[in-house]
């Protein structure tokens, strides 16, 4: 691992992923406004809200596939400055490449995390990683012979075959069934456990981001900002069916319904009393 | 940790001239289906109105009009010379629009992909593209030390601007996610074009193929009525010259089958290859 920049500021334990004041402007319109966020390694992050609440370009910010216009995001204390091999990611519009099989898809990440390893090798390793997703047996299929949910599977298997400590997802299953998307929810859990990664989720389902998150980041919508931020009591590994009945559960659901109503509220308010000069300011 | 090289800064705005070429606007488009009856029927149709021309056409004499019958006796009768030409044909053809398959694809690619090389060639291309091929035959033909040289050359400047114009298109017109994943994967740029841009270009690289290969065989025919001693283009120039009328139809019949016949076996390969494309 070259360091590129390595920021001496923290000098204390470093955390995990740090975004400093960022903002992010598309097309002249504030998609995010100062974000300060720290996710600790080996925390499962969700970040929930709204669409348009630039809850997708905050994770392409920490993937390093955009630029921040003002402000900084940090791995461990270096800066991102581009993608990294430290920091996979699975899309919500299916990532694996059509015109390569399973096995061929989880290879090519393989051959950048393992470049020393034989092509014979990598086949092996790629159908533990299948295994791994529920998807042994299912290497020499295309993807587009696969069931979204399959398709998804494959994506994250990829994504582990790149051997990166951080898993940043975005709305991955919210294209899925509520069958499928409880299964995949499992899968996700499992990987981030074995070894021990540090997740950011990106998903507007409530209970989704109660179900899996350490901690869920709240955040509103134009521009994008952090509302809150609450941690989520529930022990691990978590029970489904007692957890989502559970009036803890309810209560934090209620509260980030809460939540939402009144930065709606606020925002509703803020336009009329400004509804004069406009309001893109 | 090495940061990875953006296959995504490449940006290629807008391409010079596509129109032209734009016969198979939409990529893949599927050819008219052969199969069907009323297909077979219209056929049919032109045979006998064919026929009924052919035996009523006293006014120019039948000597320009031989009827279906006669026609395909003389084709009968000719294949074996249709068949050696064919081979002379294909002799001339297949390398050129070979050549000019793999040059324009690669060139397409990296000036698909590659914002620089694009602001560089795309004013050559504006201007050199539309130029009807056709009318570089007779400085083909005395620049040029052989006619094979010279039909050659011609045949690949025909085919070259479809399949690279195509080409760049399609790698400039990648869907996002590709270049997203290629990014976080850490492909870089080489590995990027080998096997992410080509693949997913597919589609696009097969119109350019089909319409170079319909360029290539007029080129192919047009430089073969000028200068050569076989071949199908030939074939037709000889027959006319002496009169044969029969055999110079047959040999445009012929000619159309063979032509019909390649882009088929062309939609088979395509077929084979984007078995993943929908």
């Amino acid at each position: 691992m070259s360091t590129a920049v390595v920021q001496t500021t923290r000098t204390a334990p470093q955390p995990g992923l740090r975004a400093e004041g960022v903002v992010f402007a598309y097309h002249g319109v504030k998609v995010l406004e100062d974000i300060d966020l720290t996710i600790e390694e080996g925390e499962f992050v969700c970040l929930l809200g709204p669409s348009g609440c630039g809850k997708t370009t905050l994770l392409r910010l920490l993937a390093g596939l955009e630029t921040a216009d003002s402000g900084d995001l940090f791995w461990k204390g270096q800066r991102i400055v581009g993608p990294s091999l430290e920091r996979g990611v699975v899309f919500q519009d299916y990532s694996l490449f059509p015109w390569m099989t399973l096995v061929q898809n989880i290879s090519l990440a393989l051959s950048k995390s393992h470049p020393e390893m034989s092509a014979r090798w990598r086949l092996n390793l790629a159908d533990e990683y299948l295994e791994m997703v529920g998807l042994a047996g299912a290497g020499r299929k295309y993807p587009s012979t696969l069931s979204g949910g399959m398709q998804q599977r494959g994506a994250i298997a990829r994504t582990l075959a790149l051997g990166s400590p951080v898993l940043l997802m975005d709305e991955p299953f919210g294209a899925l069934d509520p069958v499928n998307r409880a299964k995949l929810q499992e899968v996700v859990l499992s990987v981030w456990a074995q070894p021990r990664k540090t997740v950011v989720f990106v998903t507007h389902d409530v209970e989704e981001a109660i179900y899996l998150a350490d901690r869920v980041v709240i955040l509103g919508s134009s521009p994008g900002r952090v509302l809150e931020e609450l941690p989520v009591p529930f022990a691990r590994p978590r029970l489904r069916r007692t957890i989502v009945s559970s009036p803890e559960f309810i209560a934090l659901r209620e509260q980030i319904a809460e939540i939402f109503q009144q930065d709606v509220i606020r925002r509703i308010e803020s336009e009329s009393v400004l509804s004069g000069s406009g309001e893109g300011i | 940790m090495p940061e990875v090289s953006n296959p995504s800064e490449s940006t290629f705005p807008t391409l010079p001239v596509e129109p032209v070429f734009a016969i198979n606007k939409r990529a893949g488009a599927k050819l008219p289906d052969l199969r069907g009856k009323e297909g077979v029927l219209f056929l049919l149709g032109i045979a006998v109105f064919w026929q009924i021309v052919s035996t009523f056409a006293h006014f120019s004499g039948k000597y320009l009009f031989p009827s279906p019958l006669e026609t395909l006796k003389a084709l009968w009768q000719s294949l074996p010379e249709l068949f050696t030409g064919t081979l002379y044909s294909f002799a001339v053809l297949i390398p050129s629009h070979l050549l000019a398959v793999i040059v324009g694809v690669a060139w397409g690619l990296m000036v698909g992909t590659s914002s620089r090389l694009n602001r560089m060639f795309s004013p050559f291309a504006r201007f050199a593209s539309p130029v009807p091929p056709t009318i570089y035959i007779p400085y083909a033909i005395a620049l040029l030390p052989t006619f094979r040289t010279a039909a050659g050359f011609v045949i690949f400047v025909g085919a070259f601007w479809p399949v690279f114009l195509n080409t760049a298109t399609g790698a400039a017109s990648l869907p996002q996610r590709y270049q997203d994943n290629a990014r976080i994967l850490g492909l870089k740029k080489g590995e990027y074009l080998w096997r992410i841009a080509l693949p997913a270009s597919l589609p696009h690289i097969f119109s350019g193929i089909s319409v170079g290969l319909v360029f290539a065989f007029i080129m192919l025919t047009v430089a073969e009525l000028f200068g050569a001693s076989k071949g199908l283009g030939r074939f037709v120039q000889f027959y006319a010259d002496y009169a044969d009328y029969p055999r110079m139809v047959a040999g445009i019949l012929y000619t159309g089958v063979i032509v019909l016949l390649s882009m088929e076996l062309l939609e088979q390969i395509k077929k084979r290859l984007l078995f993943w494309w929908k």
